[in-house]
């Protein structure tokens, strides 16, 4: 019985000791097939850019490509981290070049106009070749855009033993093209403010995975951060000092970072809720500031609400909006609506007046405020994006185009699509990453988060994102994004709280299954996100530890029923 | 109707334009006056040490006391951040010392040594007084421990704005000393490793003993996934069990961060947890460990049974425990699996052949390991089963942790050993993260859900115990087990919720008498999180910055 379980163990050392098949590669690609051969990177390794007329952003990408393949130096997570890799690396070949290329007849463009052009037109599929032989690898595509996917790609592809970059899975190839459009990630940086610099990071790290939306819920009721160059009281009165603002050049800047990573900037200024802020600056236009019991005036607080049923509010939201959309160059604006609390209305006198003598209801009057805001947006040319229950808890006519953010449950997706609208999934009972922390507020000690538990990656993973709905409605869902609500988070947790959990959305949307077409499996994604940690933490990210590094190292030994 | 909001408005308004009377203190003085006198620091500042012979880790800590005092740079957590304290500030007095001196009798000895002298005997009492009138205020102990206590609380007393430093609550007199005498941080550094400047940072400016006088670092250094430290007896331990070969902790890094602790007032109590979480020991001695069943993976428990094995153990834990300086030593002790041994050939051989039961053969390996820390004038520390769940024979003065469930406790004050109180339902810091383990995409964390700072401070150290058992509650602890944590996320796992049970344990009560309170506290808390924040510490937010500044306007009922 002893010397059986010794051979047990062997085997398990043996197993430990053979490359591993793992891919390091996230999202996983459309199609991929690869070798078994061991390919060096040379040590002149260099992209080789066979595109008239290159864009800058294209070179810089180049360049980033190339820090990350010569700095990321991430090991083999197989014990050892690839030392027995070297008998193998000895005679191994050499790869010298990365060939990069459009199709013909593509147009040249910068990444950043390819990025933020309207979804559905953006081209981000590409292939990807890597011989054996070591001849030079090719990488073309129908865009810039396509390019920057595929250089994403390339990074992943290798690791890095005493000196050495290399892959064990030579000759690769890979054809790979979005499952869905829209890919995103969303921050509130209202609740807590996020420096510049960390947003800029995390663009980084969403251009990894390839999400290409950077949804920015930037003002909310406790602070308004954004400078907004007509209305700057909003920002010196809202803002939660001087120096916690995002001033026009800041976010000119952090759409051209995004830009120039294949991301599109989704600007969110939530109304009519969600705005008491903007009571330290128009106390005329804000209902319910500041009252208590807040419980009931708003889901949390400070209660306040815009009084959308006074022209005066119509007119100043609809020319807030524009002047915002109006500086930002992606082809959609979110105009919020989530959380619309009817008692804040109840007993406001200006409300009520004002309902009264124009014999209005309060859902007419935000019929009228929402069809004037997005009418400015649509004005500016931008598409409007709204939350779930404008069009499941009010009566107003929204435009067709209209996308509908789904966050309640993703039970709701289902009655939206039925509405005829395009979604985009954001439920919170799967990509909430806020979620788990414990209430938030003060004299609670035994209250719980409103969306427990945590939602690990895996449990996200698992989203469905065409779940209930009919094959006629499939089209309608655009993709989906994970979101973070700052109420306890800040720069301080912003890494670890968002990373590599995030991922997990990014995969859904772009890969939607494996490459042999069976559905994404959480088992066999483990040790792929495992490296993606890895190497992000190489690159200087905080992600969170999913496991004991004893199984990182192990696949699948840290499994449940292992 | 509109107008009567508006007066509501500025009502609100008003509040925030005066001082408010939040103290800043955490954890909070045993008892506290303070005035409202506006007091500013001196551009010339100086601690005057009035202490012959002062030992060179006090000066260190003088010298921190001074550059927290310059470069901690909070605001008042008010709206304005201290805008409107400019008039107040306008013609303040001027506090130009803080005087030093240990009460006569007093003897002088380095902080390293007054920490780690044996609980119960180390004095962290002190009285500090700040008068009204710019005179020199007064830091008086019985030790150098003491004055540092004393410092950190200095510390917290000012506020900045705009090139000033200044408190506006003077004169302030408070009289300090501990609750109780163990308070403690747990952090398990095997299943993933944290580097040394990771584990300093967090004794360091630490938030344990500069900031909020946590004076135990629980350290759980090794376990089934990892054996990062290097014994020089036993390199191999290390050799094979480390995760890289620059995963460790050398002889001298722990030395480091023994006396690194130890000049900030923190005992290090090292725990090598046996003789269940050793799996790692067979990449070293395959034959000493037995690898079938475990609450996680790896499997692998000592074969405690065998001589050889007890032989092992006791030379292992004597060899770490001598090079170090507390007098405590943690053998570890819980989730032993029997399952695991019940098909072990050698095992049930040695059993059979002995005549001893399982139990009994823990008995005799217990004996053999606490034995040899006694020998070496260590008190040993166990996890709660080696108490509640196996029938041996331990010291009486052997301390044990709670840790499955805080109701447990009873059951070991029963039997008259001394505990401390580290129970997973209040104190553990990993919980709410989720499962962790693979392929199970809908599993839970296992003591789900997240322990708020909130939830972690109602804990009843004495809750369910008879008053004449309260002498044997040491105190307690907040723990980070790492299987989803490493130094990615320590800080904001940890800070400030860490910061609950040290004034729990500190405190014990208001200065008023009455019982702590989750409301009085968040505004402090608040203020040891920002101050955290600016002492470079990635401490969590616990509201949106707007509740911050508004004591109390985030309360659930408010």
């Amino acid at each position: 019985m002893a010397p059986s379980r010794y051979v047990g163990i062997l085997a398990l050392v043996a197993g430990c000791l053979l490359p591993s098949g793992v891919h390091a590669l996230w999202p996983i690609p459309h199609t991929l097939e690869t070798g078994t051969t061991a390919l060096t990177v040379s040590p002149f390794f260099y992209f080789d850019v066979q595109v008239e007329g290159a864009p800058l952003d294209l070179y810089e990408a180049v360049s980033q490509a190339q820090y990350y393949l010569a700095n990321d130096k991430l090991g083999r997570l197989v014990v050892g981290r690839g030392a027995n890799d070297t008998t193998a690396l000895v005679g191994a070949n050499t790869l010298s070049t990365l060939t990069l290329s459009l199709m013909s007849g593509a147009t040249v463009e910068p990444i950043a106009s390819e990025a933020v052009k309207p979804l559905g037109t953006r081209s981000e599929e590409y292939t990807l070749t890597i011989p054996a032989d070591g001849s030079a690898a090719t990488l073309v595509a129908n865009s810039t855009l396509g390019l920057y996917r595929g250089l994403t790609t390339f990074n992943q592809l290798f690791y890095y033993y005493g000196g050495v970059t290399y892959t064990l899975l030579a000759p690769i190839a890979i054809t790979d093209t979005p499952a869905y459009p829209f890919r995103g990630f969303a921050l509130d940086t209202a609740r807590n403010y996020y420096p510049v610099t960390d947003i800029l990071r995390t663009l980084d790290a969403m251009s990894w995975v390839k999400i290409n939306t950077f949804h920015w819920h930037i003002t909310d009721s406790q602070s308004f951060p954004l400078e907004v160059a007509q209305y700057p009281e909003l920002a010196i009165n809202g803002a939660y000092s001087p120096q916690e603002v995002y001033t026009p050049s800041d976010v000119q800047y952090i759409i051209q970072y995004a830009g120039a990573r294949g991301i599109d900037v989704l600007l969110e200024v939530d109304t009519p809720g969600h705005t008491s802020i903007i009571a330290a600056t128009y106390p005329d236009y804000v209902a319910c500031f500041d009252e208590t019991p807040w419980a009931t005036y708003a889901n949390e607080p400070p209660a306040g609400q815009l009084r959308f049923a006074l022209p005066e509010v119509v007119n100043f939201t609809a020319s807030l909006l524009a002047s915002i959309a109006s500086t930002v160059p992606s082809s959609y604006f979110s105009t919020g609506g989530d959380e619309l609390n009817t008692p804040c209305y109840t007993n406001d006198y200006p409300t009520q007046l004002q309902l009264n003598s124009t014999n209005t209801t309060l859902n007419d009057a935000l019929n009228t405020f929402t069809l004037a805001t997005h009418g400015a947006l649509i004005a500016e040319g931008k598409t409007p994006v709204v939350w779930e229950e404008m069009v499941l808890d009010w009566n107003i006519t929204l435009s067709n185009e209209t996308i509908v953010m789904v966050w309640i449950s993703s039970e709701d997706a289902l009655a939206v699509a039925e509405r005829g609208l395009r979604l985009v999934q954001a439920p919170s009972n799967y990509f909430y990453l806020d979620c788990g922390a414990g209430a938030w507020l003060g004299d609670d000690p035994t209250g719980n988060s409103w969306c427990d538990p945590f939602k690990t990656w895996s449990e996200s993973y698992t989203f469905d994102p065409l779940a209930n709905l009919t094959e006629a409605q499939y089209e309608l869902v655009l993709g989906g994004e994970q979101l973070l609500w700052s109420e306890q988070s800040g720069p301080e947790n912003l890494d670890p709280i968002v990373w590599p959990r995030a991922a997990s959305s990014a995969e859904i949307f772009w890969s939607a299954q494996q490459p042999t077409g069976a559905p994404l499996n959480v088992t066999e994604a483990l040790p792929r996100l495992q490296d993606l940690r890895f190497r992000m933490v190489q690159r200087g990210l905080k992600p969170i530890s999913l496991q004991p590094y004893w199984c990182a190292i192990r696949p699948d030994a840290c499994d449940l029923t292992a | 109707m509109a107008f009567s909001r508006y007066l509501i408005i500025l009502a609100l308004v008003t509040g925030c334009i005066l001082p408010s009377g939040v103290q800043a203190l955490w954890p909070i003085p045993t008892t506290l006056e303070t005035g409202m006198t506006t007091l500013k620091i001196s551009p010339t500042f100086y601690f005057d040490v009035q202490i012959e012979g002062a030992p060179s880790d006090l000066h260190d800590a003088v010298t921190q006391s001074q550059y927290y005092l310059e470069n901690d740079k909070l605001g008042r957590l008010v709206v304005g951040r201290g805008a409107n304290d400019t008039t107040a500030l306008a013609n303040a007095r001027t506090l130009s010392k803080l005087t030093l001196s240990l009460a006569s009798g007093a003897a002088v000895e380095p902080i390293s040594s007054e920490a780690i002298k044996p609980l119960g005997t180390r004095s962290e009492e002190y009285a500090l007084i700040i008068p009204a009138d710019g005179s020199a205020a007064t830091l008086i102990a019985n030790s150098t421990l003491g004055l540092y206590r004393g410092l950190t609380t200095f510390n917290q007393l000012f506020y900045y704005y705009r090139g000033v430093t200044y408190t506006l609550l003077a004169p302030i007199s408070i009289k300090d000393t501990p609750a109780y005498p163990f308070r403690g941080l747990g952090l398990d550094t095997s299943r993933n490793y944290y580097p040394v400047s990771d584990i300093l940072r967090t004794l360091d400016c630490d938030e344990l003993g500069e900031a909020i006088q946590i004076n135990t670092f629980h350290w759980h250094i090794t376990d089934s996934q990892s054996f990062p430290l290097e014994v020089a007896q036993y390199p191999e331990l290390a050799i094979n069990g480390a995760y890289s070969p620059q995963e460790v902790y050398t002889a001298s890094d722990v030395q480091y961060i023994v006396e690194y602790a130890a000049a900030r007032g923190i005992d290090v109590m090292m725990e090598i947890d046996t003789p269940g979480h050793t799996a790692i020991i067979a990449a070293t001695y395959p034959e000493y460990p037995v690898a079938d069943f475990a609450n996680e993976p790896p499997a692998g428990q000592l074969r405690f049974a065998l001589p050889e094995v007890m032989n092992f153990t006791a030379s292992l834990l004597t060899s770490v425990a001598k090079v170090l300086p507390s007098h405590y030593f943690s053998t570890g002790g819980d989730e032993l699996n029997t399952n695991c041994y019940a098909n072990d050939y050698l095992t049930e051989q040695q059993l059979n052949r002995t005549g001893m039961t399982l139990n009994g053969a823990l008995d005799a390996f217990t004996q053999t390991t606490h034995g040899a820390l006694i020998a070496q004038g260590k008190t040993p520390v166990v996890w709660e089963e080696m108490v509640l769940d196996w029938n041996i024979t331990l010291s009486n003065e052997t301390i044990v942790m709670i840790w499955i469930s805080s109701a447990d406790a009873a059951a070991v004050a029963g039997r008259g050993f001394r505990i401390i109180q580290a129970p997973s339902n209040y104190f553990y810091l990993d919980c709410g993260a989720g499962e962790w383990l693979g392929d199970d995409p809908t599993g839970n964390s296992w003591c789900d859900p997240f322990k708020t700072w909130s939830e972690a401070y109602t804990f009843d150290p004495l809750a369910n115990l008879t008053e004449a058992q309260y002498e044997l509650v040491l105190g307690g602890e907040q723990i980070l087990w790492s299987e989803q944590s490493g130094p990615q996320n320590v800080d904001s796992i940890v800070w400030p919720r860490a910061a609950s049970s040290a004034e729990i344990f500190w405190s014990g009560k208001q200065p008023t008498g009455a019982a702590l309170n989750v409301t009085e506290a968040l505004p402090r808390l608040h203020d040891v999180r920002y101050r955290m924040v600016q002492r470079g510490i990635n401490a969590i937010p616990l509201q949106p910055q707007w509740c911050a500044l508004r004591p109390d306007a985030c309360d659930i009922y408010a």
